[in-house]
């Protein structure tokens, strides 16, 4: 029987993996921090089936601060793989919030593998790294060998997980891959991040319940992949025999006019009438030219992308119009 | 100048009447809350439902407890003339499965407010969230304000030093900074994991034919039990007084587990008896004596007095339960937080 442990399964890679995992017959275990509303919008579907939780998923409360805790729970469910995801992930928050973001994201990893060092068996662990790393790199598309040049504490912090996690495979031999993530989106990204905000407003003014849509730097590139392909690619990296890093991107760029642009004609708007700018919005560093080259990813692991950016777009856009029309 | 107030665990039950109630009173009110990558509140949600209230004044702000450097930015950007702290892994049981964490949230954390406000240099008036379980395996009863604590959970012991934290601070510094003692407070914004709330949604979605069992721990458990919407009043009557104080808040009535699952199902015709069953797994490892506190000094100093009782109280919140979810049946019911862009 294969056990799985998640991290962050409350959010929106660790919802598709967890709903990937079952599927390949898993048991799959999840941290979740506490909080006095359980609203957990993406695993309620999965958790409140009988047929499953308590059964194949069970959800342990537990913080990355907490390393008594995450100890005594790693060690009791004994996992052969453990995906890392959680962390204070929002870029733009971490210039806010930078200490307990440098503390989930760097310090929380730190801790995990402190754990994971002292176990006789310890599990294969995945890494979510992210392009983040690179910053402001010097060529483009980055690949596992571009040095990290991070410019804001979320980046800042990844580059010290992830260099960590180098560490903890070389130095104690654990089978630990870093999976360098480009963004990846989906229905179920947070409702604060870009595309998700932009699909969501395209839809809502579509239904006249929305009229305007307030963003920061429109002509910002990123490069954007589907969120299930992403977490496919997890898997796949750790049932590679040997444990390394790979760069998991689609290896083109689109501006967020581009996403606008997209999700605005999928719900039959005109972005002219209803997008401004606001300078709020803006963050304080941007990263640029952030594009992956997932070529070692493809060769080795045979990973392969099943989602363009356009159907992405189509995907998010029609969730939105779906959600909206429920209520 | 409108008077400004600054509040952690404002997306809580607790914060969320507060907020409102602030609101009322003419304030601008500053909410942190912690960033989660979901932001569904559905208690802040509540509130923006009142279009009664000036909610332009409501400003949210990120930020966590176990954030020093960000508390002490938004202790000096908001400069409030009032603090209440109300952030905190709240739940006993579970502090038992993280008291690590608990402890840093819950105790420490009350610390870091603290520093940051003697940081920045204002003097605002502070309030800490103290509970009724600080005195756990109980010296006397009822409790007051001058019976000695005994924490059975480390929910309670990081309490009872976030309230000693709060007295050196006054004494200390100064500052004007209360303890409000509060005993166990409900409401239809009771996070679900919490026995009565738990209780009267079960009720509800059983009645509605969504559930069919009700797992819970030890029925002869004994609780003071009130409502949030009162307590939060007293609240703010504490920062109102000339000096700062400690005062317990509660109703002087103890009720049992298995009394409200009485009233909570009698208030939809059925028999919790059929329902019910007992799972260990809901026991405390330490479990806390009678709590009911005596609330005679709020009463005098502050003119506060519980108005709703148990009975009532329980009432309130299965109808609540039982119309939102048939709503939420119907289609009618929305979660949607628009207070974040």
């Amino acid at each position: 029987m294969r056990v799985a442990l998640i991290t962050g399964i409350t959010g929106q890679d660790g919802s598709y993996l967890c709903e990937f995992l079952l599927s390949k017959g898993y048991v799959v275990h999840g941290l979740v921090r506490r909080t006095s509303s359980i609203e957990r919008s993406r695993l309620r579907h999965i958790y409140r089936n009988p047929e499953v939780y308590g059964k194949t998923l069970q959800l342990h409360y537990c913080d990355l601060e907490d390393a008594t805790t995450l100890r005594r729970i790693i060690t009791k469910i004994s996992p052969s793989e453990l995906y890392h995801l959680a962390g204070q992930s929002h870029v733009g928050l971490s210039f806010e919030i930078a200490e307990s973001t440098v503390d989930s994201v760097a310090v929380g990893t730190l801790r995990l593998l402190e754990i994971i060092r002292d176990l006789s068996a310890p599990p294969r662990v995945f890494h979510a790294a992210s392009s983040e790393i690179f910053g402001r790199p010097l060529s483009m598309p980055q690949d596992e060998q571009t040095p990290m040049a991070p410019v804001n504490p979320y980046g800042a912090s990844k580059a010290f997980a992830t260099q960590l996690c180098r560490i903890y495979r070389e130095k104690y031999g654990i089978h630990i891959v870093n999976g360098i993530l480009y963004n990846h989106e989906s229905p179920r990204r947070g409702e604060n991040f870009v595309t998700r905000k932009i699909c969501r407003a395209a839809a809502a003014i579509r239904l006249c319940l929305q009229d305007e849509l307030l963003l920061g730097d429109t002509s910002a590139q990123r490069d954007w992949g589907d969120a299930r392909d992403y977490v496919r690619g997890m898997w796949q990296a750790l049932q590679h025999a040997t444990a390394e890093d790979f760069v998991f991107a689609t290896g083109i760029l689109h501006s967020v006019r581009d996403v606008v642009d997209r999700a605005f004609s999928e719900a039959g708007v005109d972005p002219g009438r209803h997008v401004h700018q606001d300078d709020r919005l803006l963050r304080g560093a941007e990263s640029t030219s952030l594009v992956g080259n997932p070529a070692k990813a493809e060769r080795v692991l045979g990973w392969k992308r099943e989602t363009d950016f356009d159907g992405l777009i189509r995907w998010m856009v029609q969730a939105e119009l779906a959600d909206l029309k429920a209520r | 100048m409108p008077k400004k107030a600054l509040i952690t665990g404002v997306s809580g039950q607790d914060g969320s009447y507060l907020v409102e109630l602030l609101l009322e009173k003419g304030y601008e009110v500053h909410g942190i809350v912690r960033r989660q990558s979901s932001t569904i509140r559905p208690r802040l949600d509540a509130v923006q439902a009142r279009k009664d209230l000036p909610l332009d004044k409501l400003v949210l702000h990120y930020g966590d407890l176990g954030d020093g450097g960000g508390l002490v930015r938004l202790v000096d950007k908001v400069q409030p003339d009032e603090v209440y702290n109300l952030a905190a892994q709240s739940h006993v049981r579970v502090s038992f499965d993280t008291p690590e964490y608990t402890s840093d949230v819950t105790g420490t954390g009350c610390i870091r407010l603290l520093e940051a406000i003697r940081d920045v240099g204002i003097k605002p008036r502070f309030y800490q969230a103290s509970s009724s379980e600080m005195y756990g395996k109980v010296r006397a009863v009822p409790q007051t304000e001058e019976t000695p604590f005994h924490p059975r959970s480390p929910y309670a012991v990081a309490k009872v030093f976030a309230y000693w934290a709060t007295v050196n601070y006054r004494e200390s510094y100064g500052l004007h900074a209360s303890n409000g003692i509060l005993f166990n407070h409900e409401s239809p914004r009771r996070g679900e994991s919490f026995v009565t709330r738990k209780i009267t949604l079960a009720a509800a979605r059983i009645k509605l034919g969504l559930q069919k069992r009700l797992a819970l721990g030890n029925l002869d458990s004994k609780r003071d039990w009130g409502y949030a919407k009162e307590y939060v009043e007293a609240m703010w009557l504490m920062l109102q007084q000339p000096e700062g104080d400690d005062y317990v808040v509660a109703t002087n009535e103890t009720h049992t587990i298995r009394e409200c699952l009485e009233v909570a199902f009698a208030r939809l015709d059925l028999d919790w008896k059929k329902y019910v069953e007992i799972d260990p797994r809901y026991y405390r490892p330490a479990e806390v004596d009678l709590l009911i506190g005596d609330s005679s000094k709020a009463k005098t100093k502050l003119g506060w007095e519980p108005k709703t009782k148990f009975k009532e109280l329980i009432e309130l919140m299965v109808d609540s339960d039982f119309e939102s979810i048939s709503n939420q049946l119907a289609g009618k019911i929305q979660f949607d937080s628009g207070i974040f862009h």
